[in-house]
């Protein structure tokens, strides 16, 4: 099959719509910038979702949970290994996407007679200032985008995950008008939330490609939030500690939500 | 093809948390040394010499555990540092503090200290208290081929607090083979030692309050009274170097967190009890 190169594209394209169908219901998953760092968050009661990978990197994962954990310790490995030998300033998100997880992904994906990675994963890196902070979205193709702190893109300090384009295109959309990176805690929870409803309206109803009212947006959040834990976890910016990871617990942040 | 150092390991090796493991088989760690039956006896000799060149102490008071450790290195009798940290933070809750070569000494709390870190990030767990203690035992038993060729002894004491444990707070003390002995109130390590261990009983006995009631300035005075007292007939010890203004590392674990006493504060005790 692969000796045709027609045949190995199309094999290719159906493989494609097969990991997307898998990863579509997928929850939605924020990371924002906030004033005194990263927060990480997402609803939901069934698997964790969110990770710790060394001191000033967090990740979120959709998809298949043996998939998900392969990456996840491939990831703490390789930074655990960088950390140890060399330092921990060393240990960078750039280089373990760019040059670790993203090739391998990508040679998993292609090779069709291997299985591929199920699995669409968020990181954030924190940094000693906000404009150091690193988004990375990495899909199951190896493809990475990045937060537009590169040439000629804006930079945006947030990112999205949800299990399809469009979702995350809306939560997105979403985050670029209500979003502020000098946000408090507080703002950045509520924001996250509603991003997160944004997203998750979207899954349900995959016919519509606009923000859904602010109504309904209320409404659906109040409905999810009487039935689902929680998840969060931050990456926080103060330089006295070195592990900048700590994860929240749900009782932690119910009080700050505005209803 | 020898693997890329970066591959991603299909059998996920992480599942046991195992730093030392990990990095031995990435080429990053030596491997255990060989416990050799022929040693002569000349290296035996010079195997069991208990020197330590150091003192360190450890007490639990009314806030937690007191760890302390005086700042020489030495080399023989060569002082070849005096601002040496040897009592050095393992994780949020956790302190190892040293006697013995300095750079296999560091190299263990190195291992430790990340080998705890990436056994909560891959287990999703806090290792417990048991497995902290046995994973630094480990460490020395690994270690422990070195010790018998006459290099690389380390003694360390280990102090942790954990509230899911009891009692919360917790020390131990090792021999050089890796053997945990937890101490119910105090514990001391290197040349130095005879000299604290004698002082701690003594005022945990006859003193004015037994150890575990003292509060925070109560306990730095003991410290220091003890390190300088051990100063006194010990070289490798440095206690309080008053001329040149350097004072023993002090850090206390509890609820908390590590809390390392302040310069300043140490050398206001010093000046109101000591000097």
């Amino acid at each position: 099959m692969i000796e045709e190169p027609y045949r190995w594209v199309e094999a290719i394209a159906n493989r494609r719509e097969y990991i997307e169908a898998q990863l579509a219901p997928g929850t939605p998953i924020t990371a924002l910038g906030y004033r005194d760092g990263i927060l990480f968050l997402t609803l939901g009661q069934r698997r964790q979702k969110i990770f710790e990978i060394y001191d000033r990197i967090g990740m979120g994962a959709i998809g298949h949970p043996g998939d998900i954990e392969r990456l996840r310790m491939a990831a703490i490995e390789l930074a655990s290994t960088e950390g140890f030998t060399r330092s921990a300033a060393d240990v960078s998100l750039r280089r373990l996407v760019h040059y670790s997880l993203s090739p391998v992904m990508k040679a998993a994906f292609e090779q069709v007679y291997g299985p591929p990675y199920l699995a669409r994963m968020v990181f954030a890196e924190v940094g000693e200032r906000a404009e150091e902070d690193l988004f990375l979205r990495v899909e199951y193709d190896g493809e990475i985008a990045t937060n537009g702190a590169t040439y000629a893109i804006a930079r945006q300090d947030f990112a999205a995950l949800s299990g399809t384009r469009q979702s995350r295109e809306l939560m997105e959309t979403f985050l670029k008008d209500h979003h502020r990176s000098d946000a408090s805690f507080e703002g950045a929870v509520n924001c996250a939330i509603d991003a997160w409803t944004v997203g998750h309206i979207s899954l349900q109803a995959t016919d519509s490609n606009e923000l859904p009212p602010r109504d309904a947006v209320l409404k659906y959040r109040h409905e999810r939030l009487a039935t689902s834990g929680i998840e969060a976890a931050l990456l926080q910016r103060d330089a006295a500690r070195a592990i900048r990871y700590r994860c929240l617990s749900d009782t932690e942040l119910r009080s700050l939500i505005h209803e | 093809m020898e693997p890329s150092p970066l591959a991603l390991d299909q059998n996920i090796s992480g599942a046991a948390g195992d730093l030392p493991a990990l990095l031995r088989r990435k080429g990053l760690l030596g491997p255990a040394a060989e416990i050799s039956p022929i040693a002569n006896s000349s290296t035996q000799e010079k195997a069991w010499q208990p020197t330590q060149g150091t003192t360190i102490l450890a007490f639990k008071f009314s806030g937690g555990v007191l760890v302390a450790g005086d700042r020489r290195a030495t080399a023989g009798n060569t002082v070849v540092y005096d601002r040496a940290d040897k009592v050095l933070e393992i994780d949020r809750h956790s302190i190892m503090a040293i006697a013995g070569v300095p750079a296999t000494a560091w190299e263990m709390a190195r291992v430790l200290e990340h080998s705890l870190q990436y056994f909560r990030r891959t287990q999703l767990q806090e290792m417990s208290v048991d497995g902290k203690v046995r994973a630094l035992s480990k460490l020395l038993r690994d270690n422990f081929g070195f010790v018998m060729q006459g290099v690389g002894i380390v003694v360390p004491i280990f102090a942790t607090y954990d509230d899911n444990s009891k009692p919360d707070a917790r020390l131990y003390f090792y021999d050089a083979m890796g053997a945990q002995f937890e101490a119910t109130n105090y514990a001391a390590t290197g040349s130095g030692s005879p000299a604290v261990r004698g002082i701690l009983y003594y005022e945990n006995h006859w003193g004015a309050k037994p150890l575990h009631q003292l509060n925070e300035d109560e306990a730095v005075t003991i410290a220091l009274r003890a390190l300088d007292t051990a100063a006194e007939s010990d070289t490798a010890t440095a206690g309080v170097d008053r001329s040149g203004k350097i004072f023993p590392l002090i850090k206390v674990v509890s609820r908390e967190g590590i809390t390392t006493l302040p310069e300043s504060k140490i050398a206001a005790v010093f000046k109101e009890t000591v000097a």
